[in-house]
């Protein structure tokens, strides 16, 4: 699994020979140095460090700032960052050669003992940072050599390579962490195209270009990240010029964007499902017949073209395309939107229609309590409100309760969860199935220890799952993941509504840019400014 | 109210507004299902946003439900949430502020202390642990709001009872030996009772603004109730490509805020023949 | 002057326990409402050991009254504490904060005081006129949208169509003049109200009909009589209207992305963060101790015969 380190050459000597001779014919390609990019988005970062912080609002500021060992690309591949190459030398044990020459925004050079102290702070400071448990088995790093690092788990770890990849996993300067103390959070140091100048709370992030870099240098002077919570007042921001680049634009003025010369959609494939879950070992949804009718009862296309309006994706499965591992579940042919297979399967179940239309059982009404919060992810309260509508027409009555996130989130956390259903977003960050389907599905990760909120339990997913997660060998990880999932397919214990889409608008005059699928990922190394 | 203020009430056009409003608002609440043209939760995820039309007068929101339908149906929401909440404000606030004002010493401090706590205590904070507590909706939004107006009476209350303490028919009552119980109910509450009613009326005007801003931090009522609160906190998102959707439930709030003002107003001038006009 | 100064350090004594009680309510509520600052902050791939070992670490494992106590002690020593989510100094976050609210406040006190009271002073002296009702009319449409929905139409109407003010955002004065005036909205109509009403109240007093026979011009008579007498209670509203503005007008300031108080305080009750949370109410609070201080203490001034109690 050896890994080159050879990196495009910069087309930038091309560009200047091609403009010197007068090519002006391809204006678009000329690239500009200099300017500021002012990015609008809905909130502040909690930290810039990933130690103490793992939401995408301080990631966007940081992925630019700090780098890992691999980077992951727009496509989820995987190349090398600040290691050239890596070996398996174990099953436990990986050895990374680190890039020579490479210089913090401090001065201090990149060696084996910084990749020491940031995996070691984060996976065994007091206290470890906060996605150490995201890291999964992964123990810490030995020094071999300046420049030779080996990366050690503490049982094989299948998915090592794309955690080492995390946003979280940059690394730090060690000299600055310990000369800053706890005030890193708001002056991180790391190797990227851009270093920290301020932070003002709840009104913008700044960062210039890092002059030293090892890679090609950033085109943009500055970035100002500022604060906009409102939607409206973000777009309104985009069109006066005020901001060149909106994070979260308003989903129904995209189709207007698109249009205009003026802006830019950008848009990607992110890794985030949105579902209603079904608890079950809670009757009657422990019944998979129950189960099913309300996956028929859904009409997901109808959601997907009137409530989220093209900012996102139908589900095809528990896991987005693109993860490590996927396996398209074809839920479309699977669960098509059918009202009277809905019925017919709830009348097998047992269940018909009453004097009010809502199905009955023995005199027992088919009554489901339902757990939601608003706001979370895009839409979620809207998709609950037409799930529940959707699911009335097949006669089955949905009582939301709605609850504010916090409280929510210790209910979902919480054992038992008395509730039939939940609208939850999933995100496999680490796009690996494994951070999906180990603690969703597994038998054993019950709350409020994993995140199997649908008491689910298949023993033979549970050894699908646990196998992949040890093994090394990723085309054997890749055909146990499929496995799983078409045995997911016929249990069905969530209702997949949507596959988030990664939206950026900006002016017109930003170039370079690309969506990351991974929402943590901004990556403004190679925008330029065309004014 | 005396002949006296009632003619005084009468000669005010800006209160008579007020009167008309507020029974315009009641009138609509108490015939909703007879004016509303559709069911106002009914979806049709098709229309969603449609432009008023022959079918939606009004237009549709972003689920496709009538805006007519929900802004009519939503009187119901809005004085039910106005006249509980008044009425939780002025019976604590009353009580508390007649009990601190009449037994005065150390019941009395204690008291405005707590009142001082609930003030400084942020009132978002109080309503987050209501609606966590018991779960958002009409009513638990309504107990929130009362609670946010019950120190306000309080002080209130307490400083007229403190003044009527002194006044000399009360003195006289007292030398006559009349208990403390007796004395709030006959002389210090029927005293009380014109300001209690004024400020009530302004109250109901503030609670319907208190509860949009409760759903627009998404604490208020929920969906698909219809609340003008939330119609408009969810409208606003989309105010550039179809303002409609949040435009009418905003003239709603606005008018019925309106008419409590007015008649708030009016009625304290007609109770107080101070404020007379020229 | 001495007298002021000991009624003032009285007053501010008395604050203490009020203080110390709203922190104590605060903690339990907290405590109370479901939700957790670690397992939030830890996210959803968190395991149950990762979020034990770092309530252990944050000292949050501990009993209420023994975590109360701390944060008491701490308070003694003039330590306001760290932030659970963000591992900063809650004074620092303060620091940032407090002077935008500030700004703001005062910003939109003197917009309200310079539209509202001119306006009841008018209405006043012709009550029942055309621009009484005009005035009243118009000051109550200011009272009676939800200021969510103003704001908004306000961005439309002067960033979007008239380029003449920034989206929002603080700086330069030009960022402060949109929610400086969203804010002073409702203000205003309040201020108009009770101006007309006090003015119209001294108005018929025997003094100022004794003023007006002997002949002095009307202007004069208002200024001179009317509005000194009814600046007690346009005083008093503007102390109330200070304090609630300070505790954070929350919906102005997400509106118009204002980095005040409020916003600071939604967050840490959204993340059920009570170090901070705690800090922020302090500062609400002692800001609310304050100014009614200030307005007990300008009730001497404007009026001599007042004497000062409790």
């Amino acid at each position: 699994m050896k890994r080159g380190g050879a990196r495009l050459a910069t087309p930038l000597a091309l560009l200047a020979a091609a403009l010197a001779l007068g090519a002006l014919a391809t204006p678009a390609a000329a690239q500009k140095r200099g300017g500021t990019l002012t990015i609008v988005r809905p909130t502040d970062p909690v930290s810039l460090d990933p130690h103490y912080e793992t939401t995408a609002p301080g990631a966007w500021v940081y992925s630019n700032i700090l780098e890992s060992l691999i980077a992951i690309d727009e496509k989820l591949e995987l190349h090398p960052k600040l290691a050239t190459s890596w070996d398996v030398i174990s099953p436990t044990r990986v050895r990374f050669k680190l890039r020579p020459g490479v210089r913090f925004h401090d001065g201090t050079p990149l060696d084996a003992a910084a990749v020491k102290f940031t995996l070691d702070r984060a996976l065994k400071g007091t206290p470890p940072g906060r996605w150490a448990s995201l890291a999964g088995p992964l123990a810490g790093a030995e020094v071999v050599d300046d420049l030779t690092v080996d990366v050690v788990t503490s049982e094989p770890f299948g998915p090592i390579l794309r955690s080492l990849a995390l946003v979280y996993a940059g690394i730090v300067s060690p000299t600055a962490v310990v000369k800053a103390g706890p005030d890193f959070s708001r002056a991180p140091v790391g190797t990227g195209p851009f270093k920290f100048v301020e932070w003002k709370t709840n009104t913008h992030v700044i960062l210039e270009r890092f002059a030293d870099y090892w890679g090609d240098k950033a085109p943009l002077d500055r970035v100002v990240f500022r604060v906009l919570p409102e939607e409206g007042a973000r777009m309104i921001a985009l069109q006066t010029g005020d901001a060149d680049m909106v994070l979260f634009p308003s989903p129904i003025q995209l189709a207007a964007l698109r249009r205009d010369p003026k802006f830019a959609v950008h848009e990607a494939t992110g890794l985030r499902v949105v579902f209603v879950g079904m608890h079950a070992k809670q009757p009657p949804l422990d019944d998979v017949r129950v189960r099913s009718a309300l996956l028929h009862a859904v009409d997901l296309k109808a959601i997907l073209a009137n409530i989220l309006e093209g900012a996102a994706l139908p589900a095809r499965g528990v896991l987005a395309p693109g993860v490590f591992g996927f396996k398209d579940m074809r839920l479309d042919q699977l669960y098509p939107f059918d009202r009277g297979r809905a019925k017919a399967l709830l009348a097998q179940a047992g269940w018909n229609p009453g004097p009010d239309g809502v199905m009955q059982k023995g005199g027992q009404r088919l009554t489901l309590t339902w757990l939601a919060a608003r706001g979370r992810y895009p839409k979620d309260g809207e998709i609950t409100e037409a799930v529940q509508a959707m699911l009335r027409d097949v006669g089955v009555e949905a009582k939301v309760e709605w609850r504010e996130w916090a409280s929510a989130f210790t209910q979902f956390r919480g054992d038992p969860l008395s509730f039939h259903l939940f609208t939850l977003g999933w995100v496999t960050s680490s796009t690996d199935a494994d951070s999906s389907l180990y603690p969703l599905f597994h038998s054993r990760q019950l709350p409020p220890g994993g995140w199997n909120t649908s008491r689910y339990a298949n023993a033979r997913v549970d050894t699908l799952v646990e196998q992949a997660r040890r093994s090394l060998n990723q085309g054997e990880r890749e055909r146990l993941y499929g496995e799983a999932q078409d045995l997911l397919a016929k249990d069905m214990v969530w209702i997949p509504i949507y596959n988030t889409k990664e939206i950026v608008a900006t002016r017109a005059s930003v170039k370079g840019f690309g969506v990351h699928p991974v929402e943590y990922f901004l990556p403004l190394g190679k925008v330029w400014l065309d004014r | 109210m005396s002949a006296d203020a009632a003619r005084r009430f009468g000669r005010n056009r800006l209160a008579l507004l007020g009167l008309a409003l507020v029974a315009g608002l009641v009138l609509v609440a108490a015939a909703a299902p007879l004016l509303a043209p559709q069911d106002p939760v009914k979806q049709s995820l098709f229309e969603k946003r449609a432009r008023p039309d022959a079918k939606h007068l009004l237009g549709a929101d972003e689920f496709g439900r009538d805006i007519l339908s929900r802004v009519i149906y939503g009187t119901r929401v809005a004085l039910l949430v106005g006249t509980l909440a008044a009425a939780i404000a002025v019976v604590a606030g009353g009580a508390l502020g007649c009990v601190a004002g009449f037994a005065g010493g150390w019941l009395d401090a204690t008291i405005m202390r707590g009142i001082e706590i609930l003030l400084a205590f942020p009132y978002l904070l109080l309503a987050i642990a209501i609606v966590s507590a018991l779960g958002p909706g009409v009513v638990n939004t309504t107990i929130a709001v009362g609670v946010w107006g019950t120190p306000t009476v309080a002080r209130m209350v307490r400083a007229s009872v403190l003044a009527l303490k002194e006044t000399e028919y009360v003195r006289a009552a007292r030398a006559l030996g009349a208990g403390g119980p007796a004395l709030v109910l006959r002389h210090i509450l029927p005293n009380v009772l014109p300001t209690l009613c004024v400020y009530a009326t302004l109250f109901m005007a503030n609670a319907v603004l208190v509860e949009a801003a409760l759903s627009f931090l998404g604490l208020g009522v929920q969906p698909p109730t219809p609340s003008w609160g939330l119609m408009v906190s969810t409208g606003r998102d989309v105010l550039l490509v179809a303002p409609h959707v949040a435009t009418m439930p905003g003239l709603a709030i606005v008018v019925s805020v309106l008419g409590f003002n007015l008649l708030g107003d009016g009625l304290r001038d007609a109770l107080d023949p101070r404020l007379r006009g020229a | 002057m001495a007298g002021s100064l000991t009624f003032a350090l009285r007053r501010l004594l008395l604050a203490v326990p009020v203080l110390l009680g709203v922190v104590f309510i605060v903690m339990l509520t907290l405590e109370l409402v479901p939700g957790d600052a670690v397992a939030m902050m830890l996210g959803e791939h968190a395991t149950k050991a990762a979020v034990d070992r770092l309530r252990e670490h944050l000292g949050l494992d501990k009993p209420l009254l023994v975590r109360y106590a701390q944060y008491v002690g701490q308070l003694a020593r003039g330590d306001l504490g760290r932030s659970i989510i963000q591992n900063r100094p809650v004074v620092d976050e303060l620091a940032d904060t407090w002077p935008a609210t500030l700004e703001l406040t005062v910003a939109a006190l003197l917009i309200a005081a310079l539209v509202g009271v001119p306006a009841g002073v008018v209405s006043a002296v012709r009550p029942n006129s055309s621009f009484d009702a005009l005035a009243r009319l118009g000051s109550l449409f200011g009272l009676s949208m939800p200021v969510f929905w103003t704001g908004l139409v306000l961005i439309v109407l002067f960033s979007l169509w008239l380029p003449w003010l920034p989206v929002g955002g603080r700086g330069s004065l030009a960022h402060l003049v949109l929610p400086a005036v969203a804010l002073a909205l409702p203000s205003i109509a309040m201020l108009a109200r009770l101006t007309r009403s006090s003015v119209l109240e001294v108005l018929h007093e025997d003094y100022v009909r004794t003023a007006r026979a002997k002949g002095l011009q009307e202007l004069a008579v208002v200024v001179k009589h009317g509005l000194r007498n009814a600046l007690l209670p346009i005083v008093t509203l503007v102390g109330i209207q200070a304090g609630q503005l300070m505790g954070g007008a929350v919906l102005t300031e997400t509106v118009f992305a204002w980095p005040g108080l409020g916003r600071l305080m939604v967050k840490a009750i959204f993340a059920r963060d009570y170090v901070l949370l705690q800090g922020a109410v302090l500062v609400f609070a002692l800001a609310f101790v304050l100014v009614n201080l200030l307005v007990d203490l300008s009730y001497g001034l404007l009026d001599p015969r007042i004497s000062r109690q409790g």
